[in-house]
């Protein structure tokens, strides 16, 4: 029952959201192979141990409740920050969850137990933004999830404050063991919600070490309440009240004995408890430790596990490998059957394990899995490696298999592991997102040499995730090798996902090895026929599979030239693209698609869907790394057609930035190609050469015929007709694009009855494409010109303007020369409505266009860079616009990034160009 | 760089396995650590172990080389 109908003031909500029970009703455990903590954070995969994490978590059965500190707590509350620090064991966790269910919070309670893998930004926000969601569900969905564990963008954070600023009441956001997630990225952006979320947030953090938040300065301003180590000490009342809980007839010298030597700290009053009843003799017990010189946690935990009897010792020691303890687990690992009664046991005891809400699982309190592990080690060295192995095994059988790769990679069992991986279907999720990076963070310790087709192909993949094609061609030859040895018969998982990584592997590559189309969709049939072989619709559970078999094929099409059919499939892989576990393929195919619209002259189609590649990215706050820059050169490219170099050269440096522009062959031409067309705008001929690289000879594929036109063009501009035919004759490409070039030359030279058939040749090709289209009609009007009869040059010229208007397509006339302008001059006075030419030299006649930037500046943005377009400083602006210097800033640097720009010029040049000033 | 720190009571032989690459010495009421220290991430990543494992750090200091 979540909360729902809230906003009802401070009545009527309950404080504790039961666990999302509805929402995740349905769930089966292991129908996916979610569970860790990264992957949830991405596909929320309502796992009820995981749904733990984000709720309050049960009130302690044994629970002193101490009222000086839930005043202090309930005051700090009524601030921004609450602060809740104190060493392992000292009741703060306790303290804020009786706080929760025994008071009355200014508002609805959103709850954070962080772990130690949640330190990445794009996993802590993820649960962050979940916790919001549970405490808050009329929270807007629009603020969207980080899908990238490595990063999240500015943005998020942004929509996030927005969010709750906007929200009619307080709501409380508790972070439970701050110190598990310090990474500087997590601070910044908690430091920045909590100066841009407004008044309603009340943040508590509670942890082991201070924040990185300027705490001196909240606490200056008044803006901080502390409870510390020393607040949390249990005075001796306090202490009497927790020990009687066990023991009634607790003496009032042994509280005070034992209060001074455990100095207040709640575990260790809680393990004399224990210890006590166990021993018989409470005096006795209390005099003795008093007595001892051992450190006290380890005084008390020898004690307490001493007296144990051995089954509780054995399940104790044996399960402290674990993060949390499920009984039958706990089985598998002691080889007995009574888990179930010890772990009960222990939970009433309230010393070693507390309860998971509503699951059979147990989690060990802070302190003592790392003293247990301690012990187990010294006890039975060697054991923990054989224990990982057997929860591993327990946990993939239990259809957990993200935990049971933890443990395998932890046991050092890479040959289970690795099969675990690829049975699961995970190595798709790690090319496509969500899990990018958390298979090779495990897997990176395995050695090179581990024998197997699955430990291969994981290697393979984790590399072809890191663009070391390379790398990932030789563990996909030794995953063949062990293949046509193994005399085991392989999964059709594996069959799949070696199928997969082929065609990936191949397609992206460079030039040598070029896979022509057809072996590509070879490959691609191959790989579908392996996803029809694997049973019970797992694929269907795994949409990344078909999308990245779809991208492989379509980069592999428009590498061989088949842009038609690379467009289609872009098409298809896009749709494939379900859901938010495929965000870096949609991210490159919505790219990729793109730049194979702007090559054939499809601009409004292809800036469309650069703008979606962007926005994927930018919404999924994808680190560097991981961006494709074909949305970027797709732009330049689309910008340039359209005659705005500048824009061009904008997006151009833009694409350059991101990895895949330098080892895509198809990327590589094309921004090759770009530059040196831009070179030549300047009139830099030798620069433009330059630009395209050493000619070579490489098979005319695609990309090679592009760089021949490009080079020919290069050296037409120059003059020199005779290498801009040889530059055309580096193979045995025929493409009409390759045509018009050499049809282009040869007028040059003066060969017109040549260029004219080589023109009719290429206008009878069915893969002419719109940008072929205009130039053949161009090329036409030149030659009817060069025979000196203007008449007959009108009716090319009009039907190039004609199909060239819809899209823009502005750059072959500017390129064509200066007869054009004569030509069209001439007619002008003729026929003005036929030729209808003014979009030629009209920028944005259809009023502005929508700018290539992904968000629109809001309103105060605009104002800030109109201030800024007016030359004032920064505190003349925060002046001017009664804002604080500081806000003035945030401002700035907003319409710097939504500009993409980094310097106040630049913004307010594009600010003009783009029609926002 | 060689460090001590000095950790209150005494600390049975598990625990103080935990710090293999530590010596230590008994004094009465704490437990000396002593050794090399490679850097500053060694540094805290041991001052948080003595944490994990409810220990407490009383005093800590850089030794002569």
């Amino acid at each position: 029952m979540p909360t729902s109908g809230f906003p009802a003031g401070t009545e009527g909500f309950p404080a504790v959201t039961e666990e999302g029970k509805g929402s995740h009703a349905g769930h089966t455990p292991g129908r996916r192979p979610v569970g860790t903590a990264t992957e949830a954070a991405l596909a929320w995969s309502g796992d009820p141990l995981l749904t733990s994490k984000v709720s309050v978590p049960v009130l302690p059965g044994t629970c002193v409740p101490r009222q000086r500190l839930l005043d202090r707590l309930s005051g700090g509350v009524n601030g921004p920050l609450t602060l809740v620090s104190g060493p392992a064991g000292a009741g703060k966790t306790t303290l804020a969850v009786s706080w929760a269910h025994l008071t009355t919070p200014p508002g609805p309670v959103a709850w954070l137990t962080l772990d130690t893998d949640d330190n990445a930004p794009g996993v802590f926000w993820s649960y962050v933004l979940e916790a919001f969601r549970r405490a808050l569900p009329s929270l807007p969905a629009t603020i969207g999830t980080p899908t990238s564990p490595d990063s999240i963008g500015r943005s998020l954070l942004v929509r996030l404050a927005s969010a709750v600023e906007h929200l009619p009441h307080p709501v409380v956001l508790v972070l439970d063991d701050m110190a598990k997630a310090p990474g500087r990225e997590v601070s910044k952006g908690l430091g920045f919600l909590l100066e841009h979320a407004g008044p309603q947030l009340r943040l508590v953090l509670i942890g082991r070490v201070d924040p990185r938040l300027p705490l001196h300065r909240y606490r200056a301003e008044g803006r901080l309440t502390e409870i510390r180590g020393a607040d949390l000490t249990f005075t001796p009342d306090e202490a009497a009240t927790l020990l009687r809980q066990h023991d009634p007839a607790t003496t009032d010298s042994t509280v005070g004995t034992l209060t001074s030597r455990t100095e207040g700290w709640a575990a260790g009053l809680r393990l004399c408890a224990l210890a006590m009843r166990k021993s018989g003799d409470p005096d006795g017990f209390a005099r003795s430790f008093a007595a001892s010189e051992h450190a006290v946690a380890d005084y008390l935990l020898a004690e307490v596990l001493e007296v144990q009897p051995a089954a509780t010792r054995k399940l104790l020691l044996r399960t402290s490998i674990l993060d949390q303890v499920h009984p039958e687990l706990a089985n598998a690992l002691t080889g007995r059957q009574d888990a179930e009664e010890i772990l009960a046991r222990l939970v009433r005891e309230g010393a070693f394990v507390e309860p998971v809400a509503d699951t059979r699982w147990c989690r060990f309190r802070p302190l003592f899995a790392k003293v247990l592990q301690a012990h187990l080690r010294s006890r039975r060295p060697g054991l923990a490696p054989r224990l990982h192995g057997r929860a591993a095994r327990w946990l993939a059988d239990a259809g957990r298999p993200a935990e049971a790769l933890g443990h395998a990679t932890a046991a050092g069992d890479w040959s289970y592991g690795a099969a675990e991986a690829v049975r699961n279907l995970m190595v798709g999720s790690l090319l496509a997102g969500p899990d990018e990076d958390r298979l090779p963070a495990l897997f990176s310790r395995m050695p090179d040499d581990t024998p197997g087709v699955e430990p291969a192909l994981v290697a393979g993949a984790c590399r072809l995730a890191g663009r070391d094609l390379e790398g990932c061609r030789e563990r996909l030859t030794a995953a063949e090798r062990f293949m046509n040895s193994g005399s085991t018969p392989l999964g059709p998982e594996a069959g799949l996902t070696h199928a997969l990584l082929k065609l990936l592997c191949e397609s992206y590559g460079p030039e040598s090895g070029a896979t022509p189309g057809a072996a590509a969709e070879a490959m691609a049939r191959n790989a579908g026929h392996m996803t029809a072989r694997v049973a019970g619709g797992r694929t269907e559970e795994h949409p990344e599979l078909t999308a990245l078999r779809l991208h492989g094929l379509a980069c592999a099409l428009l590498r061989s030239g088949r842009l038609d059919d690379a467009r289609r499939a872009f098409t298809d892989a896009v749709e494939a693209c379900a859901d938010d576990a495929t965000h870096l393929v949609l991210h490159a195919s919505f790219g990729k698609l793109a730049l194979t619209e702007s090559a054939v002259g499809a601009l409004t189609a292809a800036e469309d869907h650069a703008v979606r590649s962007l926005t994927v990215a930018d919404r999924h706050g994808m680190p560097p790394a991981r961006r494709s820059g074909a949305g970027h050169l797709a732009l330049a490219a689309l910008s340039f057609e359209r005659d705005d170099p500048r824009t061009a050269r904008h997006h151009l440096e833009r694409a350059m930035a991101s990895p895949d522009a330098h080892d895509d062959p198809v990327m590589v031409a094309e921004s090759a190609v770009l530059r040196s067309r831009l070179e030549l705008t300047q009139g830099r001929w030798e620069a433009a050469l330059t630009a395209l690289g050493d000619p070579g000879q490489p098979p005319m594929t695609w990309p090679a015929e592009r760089l021949a036109v490009a080079r020919s063009h290069a050296v037409l501009a120059h003059g020199d007709h005779e290498a801009a035919v040889a530059a055309l004759h580096g193979g045995d490409g025929d493409g009409p694009a390759l045509t018009v070039a050499l049809a282009h030359a040869h007028l040059a030279a003066g060969r017109i009855d040549r260029a004219r058939r080589l023109l009719a040749h290429a206008d009878r090709s069915h893969r002419s494409s719109l940008v072929d289209h205009v130039r053949i009609r161009l090329l036409r009007a030149r030659i009817a010109m060069l025979g000196d009869d203007p008449r007959a040059a009108h009716a090319p010229l009009a039907q190039a303007l004609d199909a060239a208007r819809p899209e823009q397509l502005r750059r072959p006339f500017t390129e064509a020369g200066p007869w054009l302008r004569h030509l069209l001059e001439r007619a002008d006075g003729e026929d003005t409505s036929r030729l209808s030419r003014s979009w030629l030299s009209t920028r944005c006649p259809d009023g502005p266009r929508t700018p290539a930037f992904v968000e629109p500046l809001s309103g105060r943005e605009r104002e800030v860079l109109a201030c800024v377009a007016r030359m004032l400083s920064t505190n003349e602006i925060a002046d001017e616009l009664h804002l604080s210097v500081n806000t003035v800033k945030t401002h700035l640097r907003s319409v710097y990034r939504k500009l993409c720009v980094s310097r106040r010029r630049e913004a307010v040049e594009l600010g003009k160009e783009l029609h926002l000033l | 760089m060689r460090y001590e720190f000095r950790v209150t009571g005494r600390v049975s032989t598990p625990l103080a396995d935990t710090f293999p690459e530590l010596d230590r010495a008994s004094v009465p009421r704490q437990t000396l650590f002593f050794g090399t220290v490679t850097d500053e991430a060694h540094l805290y990543g041991l001052l948080a172990r003595f944490q994990d494992l409810g220990l407490h750090v009383e005093e800590m200091r850089r030794l002569p080389d």
